[in-house]
């Protein structure tokens, strides 16, 4: 946080209570003993370190193929072998190392699309929040315009009309999940704008800009992570959707969704070909929403839920 | 509260309207539209022809107006690929849609609504966290995974129910299942809230200290007022389901308006697309809008 | 409190109109349902792409010839055992000079309606289909008619626009004969929406977006070559996913499958409830270059070296044993190896050798590869392995997969630089099926090399089979010098069905339901 006047430190309860801690010991204290917050770090923190050190851990070169190794099964199969732990694909790709290297892509979908759709929301919300009155109006109109449009089915036309790619899944999903952003951040500033310390810069005479990247946008910040962790789950589950349905990332590009769709004509007779990149999103999304919640309630203040 | 009632319609048809003209240039972003009609051994002349015929080249605005005109009446012009009218291929798909949109809110309200009650009657108890650990799950998955899924288990391991199509009531079940446990999470979480909130509110600690059986309590006045809220988040669910069934069709080759758009996209048929996207979006229009009049019916703080 | 009362009533009404709404949907939404299978003498077929028109001249996906051969006659028929020419609706059939063919129309022959079959109903036909306004998509299948005339209470005359060898395969497949009164008071749109013909099956009904409901045609002529068919009704289900159409199968919604994946079909093989055959077809597929460089500015597809690297690049026959199998070929020539006049004696051909790919890119100017964009619309994973195999050359190709209209166009419009095609030569045994589709000049041909269409002009028109050949081997072989297609394989038809059906699968890949029967 930053370091702001002596004069203009609010004094809410959950600073007051233990006087003896600082907030940011006290968030370290609950989350060292909330069990969703845990779970949800260690494995974003697993998958995130996978997908960074995918060229040393992954056994294989994801796309190196081998038409005559094809779908053998994992390795607790009876018919699976050491040399591929997850087993190949339908064109002999080593399954374990495309999985890890989908891991990169699902965090650059997730991780890219949160910022932009963070920057635009963010921006709208907190002038809304700030100015009020006909900011306030017209803002609200676009969000509410945005929540009209349907966003699987927009999508996908603005996919098919640019051609699907990673790009442009990442600025298609940025530009159309940012209404949170803004609704969550609207309420926040407003909140925090009727705050004395607030007030305080400004009868000092400090600027709209100066106030807002001062003393706005770092209380706001706790509110803005839950809901980053939120976009983030929202964009990695839409892009997998995108892709199973052809206009999301193109092969061979190994994103997860797209080893479900590609996997899904196997999924009879081969089942894992489709389980195992289906467990692998559930686990990083649950682990992204578990992270977010657990912010939530750390930062929340003492007693409320 | 006719003043507020005046001021949403108003905000409604304003956002219905930039959502028309969005949708209006998605159709003219995909391509040259006479080129299309004309078919691909069209030549030059024939084109012209065609752009002249349907008023290809007059200003943008003035064929938005048209074209905005013709919309109100319900007409989207044809297909590009189908030899029919737009309307008439929406027409023969919304029902589809439609049924499978209700049967899941349906069940997602039916599962999340004792849920959601029981969480809260029974909160911080084993019953409360796997109450939440199904709602995290339901966020947590991809949905056309879990189709996928259940027509492994329920279609081709048991034989219960149908893999694909909408003949009879049984086809469904699972998209239903899948779609409606995506909504479900967030109606369970409300109803949790507001129950939590309405048993700690001073009337149910009257009713209880008055000594009314928790039942009573939990049906004469808990139940009827946290579900008010409830009730405007389902209208925004159903709208938002509408607009995910494209993903649940595609899994179940339900013949319906996600997988007309789906096909349509695929097919470069950007006349049909638009038109879904406009239909999805006056719908949810409409929910919110009469989710919004009936929220500040009941509750006069909203009326700002 | 009086707001509680009101919500209390609110809510009650709100449930009592969604129960309303819900019973209306319900009613509204639930047609009656389709039962498959042999208690109900109803033969239910599945396959993907729905038809845009049910029009045999104004589609061109398969779907649409099967439901022609099933509900329309042609001219004449071609024992697809023999290859024999025999009489249909033409009951004799003499050329007066090569640009003229005479023919005898069937007397007794009724279309579905009640409509006696006349004269005027061919030359309607094959006049109309000639027409700009017509907007038919199977010009290549008619255009080398002129016009067609009556000669007689019996007889029509068709006159060419040149010699043309091949006319009576053309007038024993897609060129069935409508009802010249019905369609001019129906109009294209009426016809798409309740067709009539004269075939073993008449269409009752067409629901977009499902299918088309067939029934027995029982005043069907006696003594058609295609025999009276003994299966009641025929209902075609459009099921746009193979998984879906495999498990539709798997727990009895449908009757009969094809283009079942290898993989899957052995495993159906397993399922004692069913049958499944492997057949390999006239199908060929094959990557179609964008010879001009219209997709891309500096397009590295123009150049021949890289095409010939492509060529070099993809192991066709490991593709063939591990991932196509079921009786395909590997194919040298732009043709299906056993049509006539297809060759591939001295035909370059490429063997598999990524070094020599490499070498070939560097010498053009590309050894660091380049990126380019493949699009496909039918077997994903032969795709993807085309895909695989550049790779390794360092030709990094993005895959674009889309629905074959969308495919079509995107290759005639010269917006992809590589398609993988496959063509099926409407199962016509000629190679100008073939060659003159894509290579003479047409919608389709993207190389566009005047000696190539000249020497197919020359042989598609010549009168002498030998000197027919010669032109032929001429141009397959140019073609596959400048390597304006790699020809990949032939395709084998996987097809599962349920162990009651008698069916017989044919190369030409038209299932004739018509001689189908329960066992």
């Amino acid at each position: 946080m930053t370091p702001r006047p002596a004069t203009l430190t609010p004094a809410p309860a959950e600073v007051a209570l233990p006087p003896a801690r600082s907030p940011a010991a006290i968030a370290l204290r609950r989350g060292l003993s909330h069990g969703g917050f845990l779970i949800g770090a260690a494995i974003v923190g697993f998958i995130v370190l996978a997908a960074l050190a995918a060229p040393l851990i992954a056994p294989h070169d994801p796309y190196a193929q081998d038409v005559s190794r094809r779908l053998i099964p994992p390795v607790w199969h009876a018919k699976g072998g050491v040399a591929h732990l997850l087993g190949t694909d339908k064109l002999g790709r080593d399954y374990l190392s495309r999985l890890i290297y989908g891991s990169q892509i699902s965090l650059l979908i997730g991780l890219s699309a949160a910022l932009i759709s963070g920057i635009i929301g963010t921006t709208l919300g907190v002038l809304a929040g700030y100015y009020g009155g006909r900011v306030d109006a017209v803002v609200s109109y676009v969000v509410t315009t945005r929540l009209a449009m349907p966003v699987v089915l927009v999508a996908l036309a603005m996919a098919s009309l640019v051609g699907g790619s990673l790009k442009v899944v990442v600025l298609v999903l940025g530009f159309l999940l940012w209404d949170r952003f803004a609704v969550v951040t609207r309420a926040a500033t407003r909140q925090v704008r009727a705050q004395d310390f607030v007030a305080a810069a400004r009868a000092a005479g400090f600027g709209p800009v100066r106030i807002l990247a001062q003393e706005i946008l770092p209380n706001i910040l706790n509110a803005l992570i839950v809901v980053a962790t939120l976009e983030m789950a929202h964009a990695i589950l839409l892009e997998a959707a995108l892709s199973f349905l052809g206009l999301g990332v193109q092969p061979p590009l190994p994103s997860w969704g797209l080893m479900i769709a590609e996997g899904k004509q196997y999924m009879f007779f081969q089942p894992w070909v489709i389980t195992i990149p289906g467990v692998a999103l559930l686990v990083l999304v649950l682990g992204i929403n578990l992270l977010g919640d657990g912010v939530r309630d750390i930062t929340a203040p003492e007693g409320r839920h | 509260m006719l003043a507020f009632a005046l001021r949403r319609i108003l905000v409604a048809v304003s956002v219905a309207l930039t959502v028309s003209v969005a949708s209006f240039v998605l159709l003219h972003l995909s391509g040259d539209i006479a080129t299309a009609i004309a078919g691909p051994e069209a030549i030059g002349e024939q084109i012209a022809a065609i752009r002249a015929q349907h008023g290809l080249d007059r200003p943008l605005i003035v064929q938005y107006a048209a074209w905005a005109w013709r919309a109100l009446h319900l007409d989207f012009g044809r297909s590009f690929y189908f030899p029919e009218h737009v309307t008439d291929l929406v027409a023969a798909r919304m029902p589809v849609t439609l049924t499978l949109g209700v049967i899941a809110l349906a069940v997602a309200l039916l599962v999340a609504i004792p849920l959601g009650v029981l969480a809260a009657f029974h909160r911080d108890t084993w019953l409360d966290r796997a109450a939440l650990a199904v709602s995290v799950l339901g966020q947590a998955m991809p949905s056309f995974w879990f189709g996928l899924t259940l027509i492994l288990i329920f279609s081709v391991n048991l034989r219960w129910l149908p893999v694909s199509g909408n003949a009879t009531w049984k086809h469904f079940v699972l998209p239903a299942v899948a779609l409606g446990y995506y909504a479900m999470p967030a109606v369970m979480r409300l109803t949790r809230n507001g129950m939590l909130e309405v048993l700690s509110s001073d009337y149910v600690r009257t009713a209880r200290a008055k000594g009314l059986a928790p039942r009573k309590i939990l049906v004469r006045h808990a139940l009827r007022n946290a579900v008010i809220p409830v009730i405007a988040l389902a209208a925004v669910q159903f709208g938002f389901m509408l607009g995910g069934s494209i993903v649940i069709e595609a899994v179940f080759s339900l013949q319906g308006l996600g997988q007309l758009a789906w096909e349509s996209i695929a097919r470069n048929d950007f006349p049909v697309v638009q038109a879904i996207v406009l239909v999805l979006a006056m719908i949810y229009i409409a929910l919110t809008l009469a989710a919004d009049l009936l929220n500040a019916l009941l509750d006069p703080r909203l009326r700002t | 409190m009086p707001i509680r009362i009101d919500a209390g009533r609110v809510r009650v009404g709100t449930m009592r109109g969604m129960g309303a709404l819900l019973a209306g949907l319900l009613l509204a939404g639930l047609a009656g349902p389709a039962l498959a299978a042999k208690a109900n003498d109803t033969l239910v077929y599945a396959s993907d792409s729905e038809p845009e028109n049910l029009s045999p001249y104004h589609n061109s996906v398969r779907e649409g010839v099967i439901l022609a051969r099933n509900v329309w006659d042609t001219l004449i028929h071609r024992d697809p055992k023999t290859g024999e020419h025999q009489p249909q609706l033409a009951t004799a059939w003499t050329w007066v000079d090569p640009v003229t063919l005479d023919l005898t129309i069937r007397e007794g022959v009724t279309f579905h309606n009640g409509d006696p079959l006349t004269p005027e109903d061919v030359a309607f036909t094959f006049n109309y289909v000639l027409t700009p306004e017509a907007k038919i998509v199977t010009k290549g299948n008619v255009d080398w008619m002129k016009a067609t005339e009556v000669t007689g209470p019996h007889s029509v005359r068709i006159h060419l626009k040149a010699p043309f060898p091949a006319a009576l395969e053309y007038l024993s497949g897609p060129t069935p004969i409508f009802p010249a009164a019905y369609f001019k008071k129906v109009g294209l749109d009426g016809f798409s929406k309740a067709p009539v013909g004269t075939g073993p099956y008449r269409i009752v009904a067409v629901e977009s977006g499902k299918g088309v409901r067939m029934v027995r045609n029982d005043k069907y002529w006696p003594g058609s070559p295609l025999g009276r068919p003994k299966i009641g009704k025929l209902e075609f289900r459009v099921i746009p996913d193979g998984d879906s159409r495999m498990a539709e199968l798997m727990t009895g919604g449908v009757d009969w499958i094809w283009r079942v994946p290898t993989d899957q079909a052995e495993q159906l093989k397993n399922d004692p409830t069913l049958t499944v055959l492997s057949a390999e077809t006239m199908r060929v597929g094959f990557l179609q270059f964008d010879v001009q460089g219209r997709a891309m500015e500096n397009s590295p597809i123009k150049d021949a070296r890289v095409r010939r690297a492509i060529f070099h690049a993809i192991d066709r026959k490991a593709m063939v044993d591990n991932l196509v199998r079921g009786g395909a070929r590997v194919m040298n020539a732009a043709c299906f190896i056993d049509q006539f006049g297809c060759t591939d004696a001295g035909v370059p051909a490429y063997a598999y050798d990524p070094a020599k790919a490499r070498a070939l890119l560097k010498e053009a100017g590309y050894p660091n590869g380049f990126e380019i964009d493949l699009a496909a619309y039918r077997e994903r994973d032969y795709a993807e392995a085309v895909i695989g195999y550049l790779r390794a050359v360092g030709i990094r190709a993005k895959l674009n997969y889309l629905r074959y209209a969308a495919f079509r166009d995107a290759l005639r419009g010269g917006k992809t630089s590589i398609g993988f095609q496959t063509w099926g030569s409407f199962s016509i045994n000629d190679v100008s099926a073939f060659t003159g589709i894509y290579f003479r000049g047409g919608e389709e041909d993207l190389a566009r090399d005047p000696a190539v269409i000249a020497t197919l002009q020359a042989g598609d028109t010549g009168s002498d089979p030998a000197a027919r050949k010669a032109k032929y081997a001429e141009a397959l072989a140019r073609i596959a010098g400048e390597a304006y297609v790699v020809p990949m394989f032939s395709y084998p038809s996987n097809y599962a069905f349920s162990r009651d059906l008698a069916f017989t699968a044919q190369a030409d890949e038209v299932p004739r339901f018509y001689a189908a029967s329960w066992k």
